[in-house]
């Protein structure tokens, strides 16, 4: 007992330095078992690789560029088309979020095309486009812009009248207003819509890439099939796990932090 | 010279849920002078609100003039400085930006905006506070950056509307005398509003009553400065002056 309570005292201490090993150590069983299932020759190897084999092929598809290059192609598209999505949602939200008569007008239509899934365009997407570069920006643009577009009307929504009323009593012109007092107070919301949107638009690529795609994550799991090789299968899956956690957990999660935090607009 | 005037002012507001017209202010003229404070008394719901969002410029107002220095309002804007009741400090601005904003917006540069707002923030006890973030102060705090950030744009008239009603009473005695004192200090133009009585006589040096969208009576407020609720509160004036707008108040 009192062992295990010192182990734990221990651990604890140990994570609140290095908080990275929080972040693996639950992982251990997980690849633990994953290890004995496979070496138990319950299945072929070839059908079900152990994690050993899933290491190797990472090893030597980054040694030959193959992994970097399409992770590079999948980021680029990423955040070719989250940019335009923000570059296009931001003002939408704004827009929607102070006019009453834009709301009425946009919100419903809004929801309708937000009800209708990312993967649903496709079909028309490619009759229309093709197999293509337009084709997969479409698609992350269109899945990337709902969440932006519906927390920046929250967040516009949020800033409370007398806000923007007293920064015009105070001599602020109406773009004043929009820089000094709308755009800050929405700032929390829209920061959530976009790690929301990444992280939508992320799934949304590597469904496209399997689909449409020449190159990138979704494409190597899809040529990877074809091919029989499930070891890049699941490298892939892995792949895409590992790099969504850091991104999210490691970058937009703490700026989300950040900005409601320090101003009170978040509790705790 | 009239800093502030208003004539035969009305408000109907369209309720389109009812489909019928409210009356929130009938008709209502008020003159106030440069440097006078004057308070505006009703029950809630005469209209008080209204009329104060009227002046300021946040609505629309019908009738027939708002006149500030003889220039006809028409929307918001920094010749009429806003207290909020919400107080409306930029959380995402430090003490000092929020005292300087309206500076700011008049383009004066940094060096100088900054000095503006610390002699402001002097004036109310808040030197030490220039650099933290209004979710840091306490209730009665964020409404002092509140008086101050108004002042400090220096506009023509003050408009407060019932800005002490949501701090501690403790803390709202507080509050008024340190109003009495800088306004003494300063001589601002004021519209103070509220439903309290007792701080409508304490602070002014006339007290409108305000029923159902009318001005119902003014009365001249001749006590001595500065005032002080240790003092006022035993004083045979302002008890019967508190009791003469009561009565008309709870009549109204
Ligand atoms: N935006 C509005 N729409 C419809 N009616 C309103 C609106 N604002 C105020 N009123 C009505 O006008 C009257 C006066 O309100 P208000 O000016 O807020 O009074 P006070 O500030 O004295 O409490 C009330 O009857 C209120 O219900
Ligand atoms: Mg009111």
């Amino acid at each position: 007992m009192n062992i295990a309570l010192r182990f734990w005292s221990g651990y604890v201490r140990t994570t609140h330095r290095w908080p990275i090993i929080a972040t693996i150590v639950p992982f251990i069983p997980v690849v633990a078992i994953w290890s004995i299932v496979a070496n138990s020759g319950m299945f072929p190897r070839a059908f079900f690789p152990a994690p050993v084999d899933v290491m190797r092929s990472f090893i030597s598809l980054t040694y030959k560029g193959i992994l970097p290059d399409y992770l590079q192609d999948s980021l680029i598209r990423l955040l070719f088309g989250a940019t335009i999505g923000v570059a296009l949602g931001i003002p939408l939200g704004i827009l929607i979020g102070s006019s009453r008569l834009a709301h009425r007008i946009c919100w419903p239509v809004l929801l309708f095309f937000q009800a209708i899934g990312d993967i649903a365009w496709l079909p028309i997407l490619l009759i229309w486009f093709g197999f293509g570069l337009t084709t997969m920006t479409f698609v992350i643009v269109y899945t990337v812009l709902f969440p932006i577009v519906l927390s920046t009307v929250l967040g516009v929504q949020s800033v409370h009248r007398d806000l923007a009323r007293a920064a015009q009593s105070l001599g602020a012109s109406p773009m004043r207003v929009l820089w000094e007092v709308t755009l800050p107070g929405a700032l929390p919301n829209i920061i959530t819509g976009l790690r929301n949107g990444l992280g939508y638009g992320w799934r949304a690529l590597i469904a496209v890439e399997i689909i449409v795609g020449t190159s990138g994550i979704g494409f190597m799991m899809f040529d990877a099939r074809r091919a029989g090789s499930t070891v890049e299968i699941l490298l892939g899956m892995i792949v895409l796990g590992t790099l969504w956690y850091i991104v999210d957990a490691w970058i937009l999660a703490p700026i989300e932090r950040a900005t409601g935090q320090r101003w009170g607009l978040v509790t705790s | 010279m009239k800093t502030l005037s208003l004539k035969n002012l009305r408000k109907t507001y369209f309720d389109p849920y009812a489909g019928s017209q409210v009356t929130a202010v009938h008709d209502v003229s008020l003159d106030v002078e440069q440097g006078e404070f004057v308070s505006v008394v009703g029950p809630s719901g005469c209209g008080k609100t209204t009329i104060l969002n009227m002046i300021a410029g946040f609505i629309p107002y019908t009738g027939d003039e708002i006149l500030i220095d003889g220039n006809l309002v028409k929307g918001p804007g920094p010749d009429r400085g806003v207290v909020f009741q919400s107080f409306a400090l930029f959380p995402w601005k430090t003490v000092l930006e929020n005292v300087g904003f309206g500076p700011k917006m008049r383009g004066v540069p940094k060096d100088e905006r900054d000095r503006t707002a610390r002699e402001y923030l002097a004036l109310a006890g808040l030197s030490h506070a220039a650099d933290r973030y209004p979710n840091e102060l306490s209730g009665g705090m964020q409404q002092r950056v509140g008086v101050v950030r108004a002042l400090a744009n220096n506009p023509a008239v003050l408009l407060m509307d019932e800005p002490f009603a949501s701090v501690d009473a403790q803390t709202r005695m507080t509050l008024q005398e340190e109003l009495t004192r800088i306004w003494q200090e300063r001589k601002p133009t004021v519209i103070f509003i509220t439903h309290d009585v007792a701080e409508a006589v304490f602070l002014a040096n006339r007290v409108v009553v305000l029923s159902k969208g009318r001005v119902l009576d003014q009365i001249k407020v001749d006590l001595p400065r500065p005032r002080v609720w240790d003092h006022l509160i035993e004083d045979e004036t302002f008890k019967r002056l508190s009791a003469q707008v009561l009565q008309m108040v709870r009549a109204a």
